[in-house]
């Protein structure tokens, strides 16, 4: 057991030079590439940049956008969405009801006009007959 | 941040190392190049912003799941991590045929061997095939800790396993290329 630990430990620094020794023989095989697999990496590389560039520019745009919808309201949650319809639908109450109550007024004050016109002691026709209104329109102004 | 031309300068370094360690893996050179593309890509899109220092392991970490990625869409994994068994295959006393295949490397080490621009290409692709034919964890593990040059902790990381399973992974790599190597006649 002990002897295998020495000798481990003895081999340990032979195990990184061999290892080193292996990679300097392959930094010299990747020298020798191929033309046309230098230029696919040189290619590889431009186009990896470009889209580093256009990503840039996206997340520029982006802000820019949040930024925008964020004057004009947007990023509220889902309760200031809805308090933002509120004035909205308020409004439209009030005018439902001012319509309403228009109506009430209306139809209440016809209401009134025909009563005194049944209890009166003049007939219904009487007001249609040319004479009598005639008659009404001088002895009001006399 | 890194600027645009610390990044140029960044992917520039790594390009080729990046493209070698693919096709190590993947053995399809157009494979490999899409590879690097697509964690060059990854980079730049989402982590162009980082410190031009955190982009070397960022991009390793990248690389590696982008092959990952490449071996689960050729439905290819399993058969690739049915290496995985050799790790537990260890026999005893391997630390001594490795401590003796080393200790005789180093001695061929001083051997002046002039050799041509031929066999010396011959050379370099035989250390590949050979780093090819080493089980992927191995493999990675290697390639990580020697060529890119991190250590055992950073290697962990990218490599999302135990520093004691670095270790394990490198010293095996280490020991079947020195095997494999001598006996093909190849003392480094």
């Amino acid at each position: 057991m002990n002897s295998q630990t020495t000798s481990f430990a003895n081999v340990h620094p032979l195990i990184d030079q061999f290892g080193a020794r292996i990679a300097n023989q392959l930094d010299a095989a990747t020298q020798q590439l191929p033309h046309d697999v230098s230029e696919r990496l040189r290619a590889a590389r431009t186009q990896a940049l470009a889209k580093r560039r256009v990503d840039e520019t996206e997340a520029a745009g982006s802000v820019t956008s949040q930024g925008g919808s964020a004057v004009l309201g947007g990023g509220f949650g889902l309760w200031g969405r809805a308090a933002s319809w509120l004035p909205l639908v308020a409004l439209t109450v009030g005018l439902v009801g001012i319509g309403t109550l228009q109506d009430q007024m209306r139809a209440t004050e016809i209401a009134e006009v025909d009563v005194e016109l049944l209890t009166g002691e003049l007939p219904t026709t009487a007001y249609t007959d040319p004479g009598f209104a005639q008659y009404l329109k001088h002895g009001t102004q006399d | 941040m890194a600027s645009e031309k610390e990044l140029d300068a960044f992917l520039r370094g790594v390009e080729k190392r990046a493209f070698k360690r693919s096709l190590y893996h993947v053995r399809n050179q157009e494979s490999a190049l899409d590879i690097v593309q697509d964690s060059m890509m990854k980079l730049a899109q989402h982590y162009g912003h980082k410190p031009v220092e955190e982009l070397p392991m960022l991009f390793q970490r990248i690389l590696t799941n982008s092959t990952l990625d490449w071996f689960r869409r050729q439905k290819t994994q399993n058969a690739l991590f049915t290496h995985l068994g050799d790790f537990e295959s260890s026999e005893d006393g391997s630390e001594f045929d490795l401590l003796e295949t080393l200790l005789q490397n180093n001695e061929t080490d001083h051997v002046d061997n002039p050799q041509g621009q031929a066999e010396r290409a011959q050379t370099l692709h035989t250390i590949e095939e050979e780093i090819q034919d080493l089980p992927v964890r191995q493999r990675e593990a290697f390639l990580m800790r020697y060529w890119e040059d991190m250590n055992v902790a950073e290697t962990a990381s990218a490599m999302g396993c135990s520093q004691g399973s670095v270790k394990t992974h490198c010293s095996r790599a280490v020991a079947a290329l020195a095997k494999a190597l001598r006996a093909r006649g190849i003392f480094l």
